[in-house]
């Protein structure tokens, strides 16, 4: 049990250590095609050091909720990649491994970060919370149903057992699968926060949204926590749709291995969203439900098929 | 203890003692005729007591005494059973409430109808008040028919008491129209008379075929003209010119419950029932009570809503009554199942409902008393200015609604316990149970909607200026609301 | 001598009937009526919930009275079902005294009398509705319960409250009587109002259908299910808060008994159909998502709890459904799961919305204003109240590791689980549940950062709230008690599941099923587990770690600067921060479908009105009818006869002696020919 703990523990602190690596490729990715050289892929590293150094500020009658949300984001995130199966097919900590568990941890740091915003009584900020939360109703349904429909394919809700069933092949509908993984594709894409669904930052918009009054060691922390976000959202994806590589028997060298076979996926697909993301602008937000709707009807046509039996 | 004989001397009492006091009355100065009213009315309530605790302590054994005989037939004679024990000690015992409550009203102090309390007033209310009992107590037909047009003729000089056009307009229309109705009583009977050679009322049981059918639908002519039903209504929201007293005692109380008393007698007492009886009676009843709630509606004087209310709950009466009727039509006896839960409804509710009713005629003339008004649409926050006439309205009125724990609730609820369970059989009675169902919501909704206008909130600009309520009007409306309580357990337990 | 479970209740209710009646003679002395009502209705409290504990885990044990009324004698009946029902609201009812010893102040000019007597033969007829094994006596203290709610929901007898009054009491009554009719047509079948008697009858499937639809109406509307739900909005906020916490999390829970006794209990003689608990899954979606919809737009914070207990309703129907179905089609984990989610979710509502209402009470008696637009920064002047609402609001939005979270997992494995087992149907509708139920849970969250946010978080926006204080201890404590309940039920939920799996299997009368192992929540169909227990710990420690290293490694060795937030130059004003409004139309312009629903039935008032203004005029036509065709006609013809006949009678001697010779002459006419 103990040495689980560790490994999860293990699992999440390289992802935490690998965000700013990622972000930093990202943003070379955009900057190679705006034809610009840009910063060096290592910079975010650089900028975090720096940040820690700084004092910093806080609005005036903010209270302890702006103080501890940062740690408490940071945290949720990183408790959540210590329960998915990354490394191994089986989860390190199976508690956590449950697909209504996760769709509602995810939620936590959502609440506090939204409250965080409303605390520090800016008004950019407060746009930003609320269009995040809102953003979150629409998304949830779709995300839902997606993995309600891969859920039913494996007869639990336990993401272990999905990846098992991924990984020996026997999956009994593949058509409602396939639709059903790209419906969760689709949402995993909104919950990265990327163009063109950047609503709750926004930078043109709104200043960067509820990280606006944030400064210092506590920036850091939201910068990493997004981050991380993005690299537990892709961890999602890819251990229940893509969870080639995992090791089902724990060995050391299965487990390297494992590492190696994911930092190149998440690789592949960063390159992939970022060639998306700097070819499109930011969705109205008057607008998004429409397109963000559409992962519900994707996520229903599985159904569809689940129930078809293709 | 007392042996059942002393019950033919104690009932004589009861009735005969108000006739004598209205004589005293006629003849001594008008001051003291409220003293001696209230006097006799006690020592009648005290004798109807007596009769019941008689027959109580004598096992409820059901005794009849005849007084006048012509050879075999039987003219006149006194019964004891559940039904008369039971509610001769209410008729009296109310009317002696409404006695106390009149000398606090009547008086130079009233603010609608300044008055002096004349002794005709008092004489013709201690009459009725032996009617009543003599009523309850009868056995033959001919009694009934004899205390029947005695309570008709006081009524006419009750309602026209304040002797203004209205009031002789009021006081003859009562008087014609329930002289028509009493034409059934008489042609039924004859009838009976003819056929059996006996005015007793359980000869009833001794008729068969197209007679009884006819006899029985005579009597229920009579009763619904009494009782102010579909199509002899119209009398008792004239009637509502009467004192307040008068109105309470006769259209809450007593009068209108004659007719439903001689039809319950009637159905007791009739052995088998012909089904066509018991239809006539149900349509006529669910027709009057639809009738008369939407007739609630556009009402906004006080006593006219309650007529239309008494009018409504006594349909509800006459609904479980014949639906007793259907069941021992159909082969039941009365004393058993579907009949007997809706008889006892019925009855238990004429126990209730007379309680009630008066308490809320009463209230009403409490306000017009204290402020000289009847228009409920200026009433206003009485809960804060008068409470314990307030109290009164919500209790007479969630009473008469039929809501737990009043007492309302547990007689309705009877009735249409006996009304489903004799509806299993036929699917036109369930539909005018269901409709029976939405009038009692409807009904609910109406008086709520009044206690929330009239007793909650703000006083009124009327009702901030009322002035003090009399100490005896307050002991009536204190005995009456713990009525509206107790009422349902005390007709259970005596019913069994 | 051992106390059973219904003696102590019987105590617990003889207390609170003693409270009534001291509550009455203590009319002019507020404190001392205050305090006496309120430690008497503490120690009933005590007395129920340890009553209710004993009937939880107990094996059901009934008493029967004689009455004046033969057909009913007063049966009490103790099993799981009443014995949760009498726990949860002896709980509310305990900390609604506690909290009322402060609170109660708010109320001097009502006066303590009617306070406490309406509010002690409240809580008596609930406990004796739970109780009830008789049809005539549930309708009885069932009435009583909606009677003494209404005088508790106008005590402010503003022109509001009388409304919401008489809304809330017209809606009660149609209710009782439609259950009414129900009961008596089970009763005409059954030969008896006895409960007992129910359960032995077999009624035919058409009659058995039209008893489960009256009754789920009835009850329905009594738990305030969309549509039936228009009197919840309000009632509550008319009433006082403790009152309100007490009816939003303990009478709508009746409702929710009612239908469960009736559905699982009382028909369970005849067959259970498989479309009832569709039904009631159906009934449960819809409310759960127009609930959080509705409470999204309002700014009222009662108001908004009020329709949030429409949502929650909605999520333990669902449960309820999905056990129905497990019931009618013999699948025992179905049914076990279902029934101990949701009537788990029965206890952690009353908690976490006990909680919040009683928070909402405190910012009320604070800041003297129920208008969320008006509050904010409330954060730092109370910081319990703010804490409390904090663990209320993660709660109800079903965070992990609290128990929002455990009830509403239990109820999606149910609900995936029938879609694994069951027909095309059912596996139809939980779907559209499962969606409708992930679609709130996101709703819900956006609604209590709304709520928690805009009263208590960022800068205060009038100077009510700028002046509010800490509310006194009672209130406090009252508070707590809930609050610490929510976090003991949510991390401790692996030794209450199974509890509630063995109510589920006495009410469901089916096999039992482990739905707990360890520290884990175990789903015995699927090998799906999930452990609150694991959850709090990990994140306490991440959470814990992380703030650590912030402070050790964070720029804290310069101190916090204090800034005015940026407004790109301008001074920045408190109007320019996010209040409720905003989250109101955000949430309004994606799912305007919904409001333009309502606000197209509501127009159709209108149209009532005007149909009832028809019928009065036609009564008032009506009225004088009779009079004129019967009365009037023949009084005017019998007046105009009399007239005539008069005329003979005109005074005249001579005619006279003429009538007189002239009857004579005919009379001996007559005897000669004859």
């Amino acid at each position: 049990m103990l040495i689980n703990a560790l490994l999860g523990f293990i699992q999440a602190l390289l992802l935490l250590l690998l965000t700013p690596l990622f972000t930093g490729i990202s943003r070379k990715l955009r900057a190679r095609i705006q034809t610009r050289k840009g910063a060096p892929i290592l910079q975010d590293y650089y900028d975090l050091a720096k940040l820690f150094s700084r004092q910093e500020m806080v609005t005036k009658n903010a209270g302890p909720i702006f103080k501890w949300m940062p740690a408490i984001y940071l945290g949720s995130y990183f408790a959540i990649a210590m329960g998915l199966p990354l490394l191994t097919a089986n989860s390190p900590i199976p508690f956590l491994a449950d697909v209504i568990t996760i769709i509602y941890l995810l939620a936590v740091p959502r609440f506090f970060f939204a409250l965080a915003s409303i605390d520090t009584s800016s008004s950019f900020a407060g746009v930003g919370g609320v269009r995040e939360l809102i953003v979150s109703t629409l998304v949830e349904p779709g995300m839902m149903l997606s993995l309600i429909v891969v859920a039913l394919l494996a007869g639990t809700t336990s993401i272990t057992e999905i990846s098992i069933m991924n990984l020996t092949g026997n999956i009994p509908a593949l058509m409602a699968f396939v639709v059903a993984g790209i419906a969760f594709a689709y949402c995993t894409y909104i919950e990265l926060g990327k163009l063109p669904y950047d609503l709750a930052e926004a930078e043109q918009e709104l200043q960067e949204g509820p990280l606006t009054e944030y400064s210092g060691a506590s920036l850091a922390f939201l910068k990493l926590g997004m981050g991380l976000k993005q690299l537990v959202m892709l961890g999602l994806f890819i251990a229940i749709f893509l969870p080639f590589g995992a090791s089902l028997d724990g060995s050391f060298i299965s487990v390297v291995l494992a590492a190696v076979i994911l930092i190149v996926e998440i690789l592949v697909i960063y390159f992939i969203v970022g060639i998306i993301e700097n070819v499109v602008a930011r969705v109205r937000f008057a607008n998004a439900s429409h397109q963000i709707w559409v992962s519900l009807g994707i996520a229903s046509l599985a159904f569809v098929f689940l129930i078809v039996g293709i | 203890m007392f042996a059942l004989e002393t019950l033919s001397i104690s009932a004589l009492a009861a009735i005969a003692v108000p006739f004598i006091g209205a004589l005293i009355i006629a003849l001594t100065k008008r001051s003291s005729a409220k003293y001696i009213a209230i006097l006799f009315a006690f020592v009648s309530l005290a004798a109807s007591l007596f009769n019941s605790y008689v027959y109580f302590a004598n096992g409820k054994a059901v005794t009849t005494f005849n007084y006048l005989s012509l050879g075999d037939a039987n003219l006149i004679g006194f019964i004891f059973d559940n039904l008369s024990t039971l509610l001769a000690p209410a008729f009296v015992g109310i009317g002696l409430l409404v006695l106390i409550y009149a000398k606090g009203y009547l008086n130079e102090k009233n603010r609608e109808h300044a008055d002096v309390g004349h002794k005709r007033f008092y004489a013709l209310f201690l009459v009725f008040i032996g009617a009543m009992a003599g009523l309850a107590y009868s056995s033959t037909i001919l009694s009934q028919l004899i205390f029947f047009e005695i309570t008709g003729a006081c009524s006419w000089g009750l309602i026209g008491y304040y002797q203004s056009d209205a009031a002789h307009s009021s006081s003859d229309k009562a008087l014609i129209v329930t002289h028509i109705a009493s034409l059934g009583m008489f042609l039924a009977s004859a009838v009976l008379f003819i056929m059996t050679g006996t005015f007793e009322l359980t000869a009833l049981s001794q008729i068969e075929g197209p007679w009884k059918i006819f006899v029985l639908l005579c009597i229920m002519f009579a009763a619904w003209g009494k009782s102010a039903q579909l199509p002899l209504y119209m009398w008792l929201p004239s009637a509502m010119t009467a004192p307040t007293p008068v109105s309470a005692y006769l259209h809450g109380g007593s009068m209108v419950k004659v007719g439903v008393y001689v039809y319950a007698r009637a159905i007791y007492s009739a052995g088998s029932i012909p089904e066509s009886v018991a239809w006539v009676g149900i349509i006529g009843a669910i027709i009057t009570l639809v009738f008369s709630f939407i007739e609630y509606l556009p009402q906004k004087d006080m006593k006219r809503l309650l007529a239309f209310s008494t009018i409504s709950q006594l349909s509800y009466i006459f609904l479980a009554l014949s639906v007793a009727a259907l069941a021992v039509a159909q082969g039941q006896g009365l004393q058993e199942g579907a009949a007997q839960m809706a008889f006892n409804g019925g009855v238990s509710h004429i126990f209730n409902h007379a309680f009630a009713k008066t308490l809320f005629f009463l209230v009403a003339g409490t306000i017009a008393f204290t402020v000289g008004m009847r228009d409920l649409t200026r009433m206003g926050g009485l809960i804060k200015n008068m409470p314990i006439v307030g109290v009164a309205f919500v209790c007479a009125a969630l009473a008469v609604a039929g809501v737990p724990p009043f007492s309302g609730f547990f007689s309705k609820f009877q009735i249409f316990a006996g009304g489903f369970l004799v509806a299993q059989n036929s699917w036109l009675l369930l539909l005018i149970m269901i409709v029976a169902l939405i009038e009692t919501l409807a009904c609910f909704a109406w008086f709520l909607m009044w206690i929330n206008r009239a007793v909650l909130g703000e006083p009124s600009k009327e009702i901030a200026s009322a002035q003090d309520v009399p100490g005896e009007i307050k002991f009536v409306l204190g005995v009456l609301i713990v009525m509206t309580v107790v009422s349902s357990f005390m007709a259970a337990a005596w019913l069994g | 001598m051992t106390f059973g479970a219904v003696s102590i209740v019987l105590i617990s209710i003889a207390i609170s009937a003693v409270g009534a009646i001291v509550a009455l003679l203590f009319k002019s002395n507020f404190s001392l009526n205050k305090n006496l009502s309120s430690v008497i209705g503490i120690v009933a409290a005590l007395y129920g919930i340890y009553a209710g504990f004993l009937g939880m885990t107990g094996q059901g044990e009934l008493v029967s009275y004689a009455t004046p009324f033969p057909f009913a004698s007063l049966s009490l009946l103790v099993n799981p079902l009443s014995g949760l029902l009498l726990f949860v609201l002896s709980l509310l009812a305990l900390v609604a005294w506690i909290y009322g010893l402060s609170y109660m102040d708010e109320y001097k000019k009502q006066g303590a009398m009617t306070f406490g007597f309406f509010m002690h033969t409240f809580i008596l007829s609930m406990a004796l509705v739970v109780l009830a094994d008789n049809a005539f006596w549930f309708l009885v203290f069932f009435e009583l319960m909606s009677l003494t709610s209404y005088f508790l929901v106008t005590i402010e007898q503003s022109k509001a409250s009388t409304h919401a009054g008489l809304m809330y009491m017209v809606m009660a009554h149609a209710g009782l009587l439609m259950i009414m009719a129900a009961f008596l047509m089970f009763g005409s079948q059954a030969g008896s109002l006895e409960f007992e008697a129910f359960r032995q009858t077999q009624l035919s499937p058409v009659l058995a259908s039209t008893v489960f639809l009256l009754t789920f109406i009835g009850f329905g509307i009594k738990a305030g299910m969309i549509p039936f739900h228009s009197w919840l909005p309000l009632a509550h906020p008319s009433a006082p808060s403790n009152i309100s916490a007490l009816m939003s999390g303990g009478m709508i829970k009746i409702g929710i008994f009612g239908i469960v006794k009736v559905a699982f209990d009382l028909l369970q003689g005849s067959e259970q159909m498989i479309w009832w608990g569709i039904v009631i899954i159906g009934f449960g979606a819809v409310s759960s998502l127009l609930g959080i919809i509705y409470a999204l737009v309002e700014n009222d914070v009662k108001r908004f709890l009020a329709y949030s207990s429409v949502e929650n309703i909605g999520i333990i129907l669902l449960g309820v459904g999905v056990s129905l179905v497990g019931v009618a089609s013999g699948n025992n984990v179905l049914a076990i799961l279902g029934l101990a989610g949701g009537l788990f979710h029965l206890l952690n509502h009353a908690v976490f919305k006990g909680l919040l209402f009683l928070g909402a009470g405190s910012i009320t008696f604070a800041a003297h204003t129920k208008n969320m637009e008006l509050l904010g920064g409330l954060g730092r002047l109370m910081p319990i109240t703010a804490t409390c609402f904090l663990i209320g609001s993660l709660a109800i939005s079903a965070l992990p590791p609290l128990n929002g979270f455990v009830s509403e997992w239990l109820i999606y494995q149910g609900l995936f689980n029938s879609i694994m087992s069951e027909g095309i149907v059912v596996m139809i509708v939980s779907a559209v549940a499962i969606v409708a139920l992930a679609l709130t849970g996101a709703l819900a969250v956006t609604c209590f950062v709304k709520a928690y946010g805009v009263s208590f978080a960022g800068s205060p926006r009038s100077d009510q709230a700028a002046n509010a204080k800490e509310v006194p201890a009672p209130m406090k404590i009252a508070m707590l008690i809930l609050a610490v309940f929510c976090v003991i039920l949510g991390v401790g939920a692996h030794f209450i599941v199974p509890v509630f799996s063995s109510i589920a299997k006495a009410t469901a009368l089916s096999q039992g099923a482990e739905v707990t192992a360890s520290v884990a929540l175990v789903n015995p169909a699927s090998s799906a587990f999930t452990s609150t227990f694991v959850i709090a710990v990990v994140l306490l420690i991440a959470i814990l770690v992380a703030r650590l290293i912030h402070n050790i490694f964070g720029g804290n060795q310069f101190g916090e600067k204090v800034a005015l937030p940026w407004a790109t130059g301008y001074k920045p004003d408190v109007e320019m921060a996010v209040t409720a409004t905003t989250f109101a139309t955000g949430v309004e312009h994606f799912y305007d479908f919904f409001y333009d629903l309502r606000r197209n039935l509501s127009s159709g008032k209108g149209g009532v009105a005007r149909a009832f203004d028809s019928i009065v005029n036609g009564a008032r036509n009506i009225e004088p009818v009779s009079d004129k065709y019967l009365v009037d006609d023949t009084v005017r013809d019998v007046e105009s006869m009399s007239e005539k006949i008069r005329r003979i009678a005109s005074g005249d001697f001579q005619k006279y002696v003429l009538y007189i010779v002239g009857a004579l002459i005919v009379l001996l006419a007559l005897a000669v020919i004859l």
